[in-house]
């Protein structure tokens, strides 16, 4: 679809700096700016669009000489179609599965090379991945990707655990408050342990970066955040769990002083409250597919019926812009009311 | 996967052209093409509405401004280096549209007896 674009073509654009259309022969062309992405469409009109350079309207021109004035103005080209342009979201999953092809798992031991593996420099993921830059950069953040040696790389998870296990425990030892974790000595303890920018990238991942008043790099860490890798940790080891006997687990498996609480996680797992006894199992919203229909029709065919707090933290990403999750629920799915509560089915017969 | 990058020219703005928009289709007498021919006259009255004159026919449009401005750009040589590369040379932020139906224009219209 890339290879249509005409000779010159013209774009409803609302911004105005540079701009890069990415896609391979067999995907759709997206428009990037750098914090943004767009959908390129063709859109046929039957009226005629002329091009006039330079000419002018009347309130260019001046006020109403004497005289009648005649300007000579040539008509540059004339087309009957045009790009618009869309705002979507980016389509990043493509981003993790690249870089989980080669997770890193801790520096090479001994003397040897680190397995080989494909590796991806910001530049080639630029090459691959149909969205701008600020979006990559965004997406990194949020996979807990770090650039070690050049190459973007995202962590194996136990390895991730591993450093946090580390760090929580260093916590405990100091008595240290979570909110006031300092970095100096974490790099110093723990640098033995592993490599000082793997303890760095630890603590920017699950706290929050400032200065302390003497001018000291200090962390708070987020409770939000290390319960919810916990919780990951414990469910991934098996299809479900009993609900209860996995919030006890989970309590004490958390660094003392943290609460464990079910909002936490939201996208990450999912309660089936019907059962008896209640049960929890993982569901990553990172591991459904991308498209909106396809992701629809994935969750109808896990369950059946959902409420909208349920169904909500897995179709929140799919809204476009200034639209609602109730309204996507609206146009893919069909309500009704059971037990007095209103719930959410496929509009379409779904083979479970 | 292309790469294919838009940029405006460094320095200046890009120009600001007008668009006309009309209904149908332009063609010329004796089909021999519409390159290098007079289209017709655009006039704007008192008030400022533009009429086009095209043939013998008059349309009266209106000027619009345009919600989402367009871009015409300009496709500038590939070479295999760099991935292929447009610049925009013009910004269009408004529109003259016609969309009421031509009316022909009679110079000679004999007095009822």
């Amino acid at each position: 679809m890339v290879h249509d674009l005409l000779e010159s073509f013209i774009v409803m654009s609302v911004f105005f700096i540079s701009l890069i259309i990415r896609g391979d022969k067999d995907e759709h062309a997206v428009l990037c700016n750098e914090d943004e992405t767009y959908d390129l469409k063709i859109a046929d009109t039957s009226n005629l669009l002329l091009f006039v350079p330079g000419c002018k309207t009347p309130d260019q021109l001046p006020d109403i000489s004497a005289s009648p004035q005649l300007v000579h103005a040539q008509i540059w080209g004339f087309s009957n179609c045009y790009w618009e342009l869309r705002r979507q979201r980016p389509r990043l999953k493509k981003l993790k599965k690249l870089l989980m092809e080669n997770p890193y798992d801790g520096p090479a031991v001994g003397m040897q090379e680190e397995a080989p593996g494909p590796k991806y420099t910001m530049d080639d993921l630029l090459e691959r991945i149909q969205a701008s830059r600020e979006e990559i950069e965004a997406h990194l953040q949020n996979v807990h990707a770090c650039e070690i040696d050049g190459f973007w790389r995202i962590l194996d998870f136990d390895y991730e655990m591993k450093l946090l296990g580390h760090v929580t425990q260093l916590v405990d030892s100091e008595s240290w408050s979570f909110s006031k974790v300092p970095l100096s000595v974490c790099l110093e303890e723990l640098g033995s342990l592993e490599p000082k920018s793997m303890i760095e990238h630890c603590l920017n991942c699950y706290g929050r970066r400032y200065s302390n008043e003497d001018g000291q790099v200090i962390y708070a860490l987020d409770e939000d955040k290390v319960c919810r890798a916990t919780a990951q940790l414990l469910l991934q080891n098996a299809v479900k769990f009993n609900l209860s006997e996995f919030q006890e687990v989970w309590q004490q498996s958390v660094p003392e002083g943290m609460s464990a609480r079910l909002d936490q996680l939201r996208g990450l797992a999912l309660l089936d409250r019907s059962s008896k006894p209640e049960t929890i199992s993982l569901l990553r919203i990172e591991d459904l597919p991308e498209d909106t229909l396809e992701r629809f029709n994935s969750l109808f065919s896990l369950r059946e019926k959902w409420t909208q707090d349920d169904i909500e933290p897995y179709i929140q990403d799919l809204c476009g812009e200034k639209q609602t999750t109730g309204a996507l629920l609206t146009k893919h799915a069909r309500s009704s009311v059971q037990n007095g509560v209103k719930v959410y089915n496929s509009r379409r017969p779904i083979a479970t | 996967m292309v790469q294919i990058v838009i940029s405006s020219k460094a320095g200046e703005g890009p120009a600001e052209w007008l668009l006309v928009e009309l209904q149908g289709e332009m063609v010329s007498r004796q089909n021999t093409g519409l390159a290098g021919n007079l289209m017709g006259d655009l006039h704007y009255t008192k008030e400022g509405v533009p009429v086009l004159v095209v043939g013998h026919h008059i349309l009266y449009g209106k000027q619009v401004k345009l919600e989402k401005p367009f871009d015409e750009e300009e496709n500038m040589e590939t070479n295999q280096e760099n991935p292929t590369s447009y610049t925009v040379s013009a910004l269009i932020k408004k529109k003259l549209i016609f969309k009421t139906r031509p009316k022909p224009i009679i110079t000679n219209v004999p007095k009822k007896v």
